[in-house]
């Protein structure tokens, strides 16, 4: 694998804490690149470190081999997780701003203006101010400063948050457009589904260290087929006291079991439908949701506290 | 250098688009004249054209006739804007009837808050002998209590001649006696007199002052709202801190030269008309002194790069308004050292103590556009001691600028990434040592 940006080793100590500690990182040109990891993993701090915001205390970050510099930052486009921008601009001005401190001309960026605020619903507000907008309105504004420069690397952080089912699905069919044009995006969230449903590879880190690492499909078939998808009428409290199941996830409609090697399935399933009526009973991958928990709050968190319901949800 | 031409560029169009850059160009330079010319003014104006007073003789011999006389004499003797003092009655008591005295005194007190009578004057017995005589009124104007002084004492001084065996006669004796106000002149044979050197000096350290504060502030919010905002975070992904830094200070600094250009230009032009406008040659004269003028813009322009710095500073590490405000009380305070020191100053400009505190850089752009003034000089030799202060005064500024440019740098591009709370001190000291 070649990578088009690599992270060597680099580490990232504030105080006593190491934020980020020895991240090795190979992302592939043109791909969607998930970075996962629970709140105050390092996401953040990683992503800072790519766009040279802050400088790692050691460890090297390579963009086409070579180390990343301030001109680096004009071939990227950066959502950060916590928005802003300029309340008192109209939305031509905020857009020309953003895009000439990429050092884009004038010229490309008012070209490219119209196609984008056209595309994201908004260009009958081109020369309102950005406080007359909605807060999701500002959210689909600030993809378009992300993106304006027209950037080889986009790095998205929790790209999402805050938007109404429509708007994802017009953002989502914008990143996958995006990713057939041969860009690389490098997606960070805590929101498994997301990250299941859009990236090719997925890394996860915790407490600043890699977990997990790779293609999609090899990560969940490390973690083997011994994950079930149940769903029943009735309480299934009871599910964790049979034998030969290791864990039980609960989401809203469904439960997500891990079961033991050694044992057969349908001796499981026998004793589930002698107890309550079972709707569906399927072999599946593990989803990234429990992978997630069991590597970032360990087996034991898994067991202890199965009703993962928040997540389910999501 | 594009970005830092970018945030530049934007910061300048920023500020000079407001309704309040302009509101601000015409409004201080009026402002700053109120309050550094108009009091002045009217202290030395008349409050009034006339006036009047009655007397309380208890002398019962002819001093009272006298006092009126001669100040009768002053319409005359003066030109016409002095104001003119109209007797209303003289009441003449023996010196036993203290009774009777209190009463009238008491009647006289309320004419006088009625606004019935200006003043009234006591004439005790002898007073030539005990000096007593005492003047009852509100308004405390110096010339009109000087005017009485003078009369008065002449007139006292007249009788005591009179009662004397001195042969002359008491004119020339009075005229002999007559006392004179000193003609003052600075070094090269400029008058000037103490109302408008220290009124001078002051306008060039207010305008500093003002300038410095509001674009200070102003710089200082707009970091503190790209904070709050989180614009930071993505304007860090296209431009480094120090051009972020650079761009605003320079591009507000631009936006504080352009407003000082137009006062300048207004200046200019009411120099030119000053033959149709009201202003003292001697006023006109220190604040057009083309040494001065190149020394003020040279010392503005480091303040202003040295405080919006500061501000920067501030800025970074404050994430609400109101933390801001704890430091900006210290930064009035500095700035305006020059005023509260100015009676000093104006008395000992070349004291060891004030050449000290015009080398401390923070306070030498002020200190030291207060002893130019003072000092007036007519051209950049080095042989006057003042021009050599004000280079080295310079040089030493600029380099603290510079190393204040570097420190702020260290903290700011971290302080600006952190939100919500204050950085603590051991927090800036570790930055500042981060790579």
């Amino acid at each position: 694998m070649k990578a088009h940006l690599e992270l060597q080793g680099i580490t990232k100590q504030y105080g006593e804490k190491k934020a980020v500690d020895g991240l090795d990182l190979k992302i592939p040109k043109g791909c969607i690149y998930g970075i996962i990891g629970p709140n105050g993993a390092g996401k953040t701090t990683t992503i800072r470190m790519i766009m040279n915001i802050i400088v790692p205390d050691s460890g090297t970050v390579l963009f086409d081999g070579n180390p990343v510099d301030n001109e680096f930052k004009n071939r990227v486009g950066y959502l950060p997780e916590e928005r802003g921008l300029y309340k008192k601009m109209t939305l031509k001005e905020v857009i020309l701003y953003m895009g000439r401190l990429k050092e884009a001309s004038a010229k490309d960026i008012n070209a490219n203006m119209d196609i984008w605020l056209t595309r994201m619903k908004l260009i009958e507000y081109k020369d309102k101010k950005v406080e007359e907008l909605s807060k999701g309105m500002q959210q689909k504004l600030q993809f378009i400063t992300t993106l304006i420069h027209d950037p080889e690397i986009i790095i998205l952080d929790e790209l999402f948050s805050g938007l109404d089912p429509l708007n994802i699905e017009l953002i989502k069919n914008v990143v996958l457009d995006l990713k057939k044009q041969g860009r690389t995006i490098l997606f960070s969230t805590h929101v498994m589904e997301q990250a299941e449903k859009l990236c090719e590879y997925i890394c996860m880190i915790n407490g600043g260290k890699k977990v997990l690492d790779g293609p999609l499909s090899d990560v969940k078939s490390q973690y083997g087929t011994n994950s079930i998808h149940l769903e029943i009428d009735g309480d299934g409290s009871f599910l964790h006291t049979i034998t030969g199941i290791e864990s039980v996830t609960e989401y809203t409609n469904y439960y997500e079991l891990t079961v033991s090697d050694s044992v057969q399935t349908n001796d499981i399933l026998k004793t589930i439908v002698d107890k309550v009526k079972v709707k569906r009973f399927e072999r599946i991958e593990p989803s990234l949701y429990n992978i997630f928990i069991r590597l970032a709050g360990g087996e034991e968190a898994l067991k202890v506290d199965a009703s993962a319901g928040e997540g389910g949800i999501r | 250098m594009n970005k830092f031409l970018t945030i530049f560029k934007s910061e300048y169009s920023q500020v000079v688009k407001k309704k309040s850059f302009i509101v601000g160009i015409i409004l201080t330079p009026l402002f700053m004249i109120a309050i550094s010319i108009l009091p002045a003014y009217f202290a030395s104006r008349d409050v009034a054209k006339s006036t009047t007073y009655s007397i309380v003789d208890l002398d019962g011999r002819d001093l009272s006739d006298r006092i009126v006389e001669s100040l009768k004499r002053y319409k005359l003797e003066s030109d016409s804007t002095i104001e003119s003092y109209n007797l209303k009655e003289i009441y003449r008591l023996s010196a036993n009837e203290s009774d009777s005295l209190k009463e009238l005194r008491f009647y006289l007190d309320s004419l006088i808050q009625n606004k019935a009578l200006s003043r009234y004057l006591v004439v005790f017995p002898n007073a030539e002998l005990t000096d007593s005589v005492l003047m009852v009124s509100k308004s405390m104007s110096f010339k009109t209590v000087g005017r009485y002084n003078r009369r008065i004492s002449d007139i006292l001084t007249e009788k005591r001649l009179e009662n004397s065996d001195i042969s002359m006669g008491i004119d020339t004796v009075l005229n002999m006696t007559r006392r004179i106000d000193v003609i003052e002149e600075s070094p090269g044979g400029k008058s000037k007199d103490f109302m408008t050197t220290y009124f001078g000096a002051l306008i060039f350290v207010f305008i500093i002052f003002g300038s410095v504060m509001g674009f200070g502030q102003i710089l200082m919010r707009s970091v503190i709202e790209e904070k709050n905002s989180r614009v930071m975070e993505v304007l860090m992904s296209s431009v480094t801190p120090f051009q972020l830094m650079m761009g605003k200070v320079l591009g507000l600094g631009a936006a504080n030269l352009t407003q000082v250009g137009v006062w300048a230009l207004l200046g200019a032009g009411l120099f030119f008309m000053r033959g149709s406008v009201d202003i003292s040659s001697q006023v006109a004269g220190i604040i057009f002194n083309p040494v001065i003028i190149v020394f003020f813009v040279l010392f503005m322009v480091v303040a202003y790069i040295m405080y919006s710095t500061l501000f920067a500073l501030i800025g970074s590490i404050c994430s609400t308004d109101k933390e801001a405000q704890n430091f900006i009380f210290p930064i009035t305070m500095t700035l305006m050292a020059p005023v509260f020191l100015m009676m000093y100053i104006v008395q000992q400009p070349d004291s060891l103590v004030t050449t000290i505190l015009s080398f401390i850089p923070v306070l030498t752009p002020t200190m030291m556009m207060a002893r130019i003034n003072l000092a007036g000089p007519d051209s950049f030799a080095f042989s006057d001691p003042i021009i050599l202060e004000a280079f080295i005064g310079l040089f030493v500024a600029i380099i603290f600028c510079i190393g204040l440019i570097w420190l702020t740098s260290k903290i700011f591009r971290m302080g600006i990434l952190m939100y919500g709370k204050r950085a603590t001190l051991p927090e800036i000291m570790k930055w500042v040592r981060y790579k």
